[in-house]
């Protein structure tokens, strides 16, 4: 019994003396990065950002500007699917090392990690189906929880049914269970009308503007590290390249 | 797409789903019987304070059994909670609250899942074990055996029989719980199925459901055979 109890004290004795090591590490993100030889990126799949190409590998606007920025740090790159809502409890756990989905600038973003310059703009879309009305306040809408969408639909007052993510709500949409949604100008650009899976929806109007940003956590270095690769890019022509690729070169913000 | 497509991209995550099920089974089944018998440890360390003449609330100190009551504890905490919240407790709790390095997502959804499976499994043993009538015990003892002989030549053949359809149940809801890791970001069946969503497409998530079925199918059929290798008493 006591060599038993002998070993439990040593074992957390040993913890707590980990958890004392855990903060004492170097602070300097890009370092901790350039040590590990991997930025892992969060991402969701969102096209044109993020998306996987029939052989499995990621690409996207997004998704190759990272692969370019990792090159740019000397390290190798791995996407991460996270649940989106989870995003800065990842990013604070070191799960991940930054979000880079073709994600809002919010003041809630702000709040909870460091965010890059904006690098591209957007807009919140109500999508429908042909025939419905244009009378907003008649139609039943669904928006992914947290989302840019379901702010603009508080911000007008409007009530909706929060699903999963923008392609459920525009899954809600095509199968009735609601008349209308609201989701990216971007993904609605990919996802909707003619050639795609849903040729019935349309555009019906657009509810606010806003802007993308990176994320990364607070106060880290990588933020200025990610500035400054992103304007050389996009001075040498590098990021219009990329954009016109996914087309979504209309959506860029110069740097 | 087609649906062959769909089927090998969802086998993908099937794999991941099957890893977690047998691996889950290889960690709990023996800690589940270690959690059981320490919950049934009659080990009091202070049994000497008291005797029959003493006051009642002597005698109940005396009583205490600290093993016994600290595992009930801990069973009651993890029987009584969401695993999916247990999930992201094991996952995300040593970076949240110390900012220790994360365990890999698959190694902690498994850590999660063999501990919370071995609290279940561990309440199965202990009816089993219990099930025995004291007299094989008694008859045991009058035999000279030891108590760990008892258990593993008397005990143990018995209880295993008992056991197998409440067993057989578990493991059937283990199959279908895997799909909870999905909210640490393992890629199971269930987040290959909802994946598809975005491509527009439902019927991969549905068409996830034959797998499971298919999956179920064979447990019950091999679970049968088992049980039927045991009746040789009957």
């Amino acid at each position: 019994m006591k060599k038993m109890f002998a070993m439990l004290l040593a074992l957390v004795m040993s913890l707590s003396l980990l958890t004392a090591c855990g903060g004492s590490a170097s602070d300097s993100d890009v370092e901790y990065v350039k040590d590990k030889g991997t930025l892992v990126v969060g991402i969701t799949d969102f096209a044109p950002m993020d998306y996987k190409n029939d052989n499995g590998e990621w690409i996207g606007f997004d998704a190759d500007m990272a692969k370019a920025f990792a090159e740019s740090l000397g390290v190798k790159v791995e996407f991460i699917e996270i649940t989106w809502s989870q995003k800065a409890v990842e990013l604070e756990t070191k799960a991940i090392d930054v979000v880079w989905n073709g994600m809002t600038i919010t003041d809630e973003v702000k709040g909870l990690m460091g965010v890059s310059n904006a690098y591209c703009k957007n807009a919140q879309v109500v999508v429908t189906t042909a025939d419905a009305g244009s009378d907003l306040k008649a139609l039943s809408f669904a928006a992914e929880d947290g989302s840019a969408g379901a702010a603009a639909l508080d911000a007008e007052g409007i009530a909706y049914t929060a699903v999963l993510d923008q392609s459920t709500a525009l899954m809600e949409v095509a199968s009735g269970s609601v008349d209308a949604c609201v989701i990216d100008l971007l993904m609605a650009g990919a996802m909707i009308g003619e050639g795609t899976s849903y040729p019935n929806l349309v555009i019906a109007e657009e509810l606010a503007g806003e802007e993308y940003g990176v994320g990364f956590r607070k106060g880290s270095d990588l933020i200025e590290n990610f500035n400054a690769f992103y304007k050389a890019a996009y001075e040498d022509g590098s990021v219009m390249a990329c954009a016109e690729t996914y087309g979504i070169a209309k959506n860029i913000i110069a740097q | 797409m087609s649906f062959w497509t769909v089927t090998t991209i969802l086998a993908d995550g099937f794999i991941n789903t099957g890893k977690l099920f047998f691996l889950t089974l290889l960690g709990a089944l023996p800690l589940g019987l270690l959690v059981c018998l320490a919950s049934m440890s009659k080990w009091s360390p202070l049994a000497k304070l008291a005797d029959s003449t003493s006051s009642k609330a002597m005698q109940w100190i005396a009583g205490f059994r600290p093993i016994s009551a600290v595992m009930k504890f801990i069973v009651w905490i993890v029987r009584g909670s969401p695993l999916m919240i247990q999930i992201l407790i094991v996952y995300y709790g040593p970076g949240l609250l110390f900012g220790l390095p994360l365990l890999p997502r698959f190694t902690a959804a498994l850590l999660t899942f063999i501990i919370n499976y071995a609290c279940y499994f561990s309440e199965i043993y202990r009816g089993g074990i219990q099930s025995i009538p004291k007299g094989q015990y008694e008859a045991g003892e009058v035999l000279g055996m030891t108590s760990r002989q008892i258990f593993f030549k008397v005990t143990l053949l018995q209880l295993i029989k008992r056991i197998v359809p409440p067993m057989g149940n578990e493991f059937i809801t283990l199959v279908k719980d895997t799909a909870l890791v999905r909210v640490i970001a393992v890629y199971e069946l269930i987040w290959m199925g909802e994946s598809f969503i975005k491509k527009g497409m439902m019927w991969p998530l549905f068409y996830c459901a034959v797998f499971y079925l298919a999956a179920t199918a064979i447990l019950t059929f091999a679970l049968d055979r088992f049980e039927k290798k045991l009746s040789y008493f009957n």
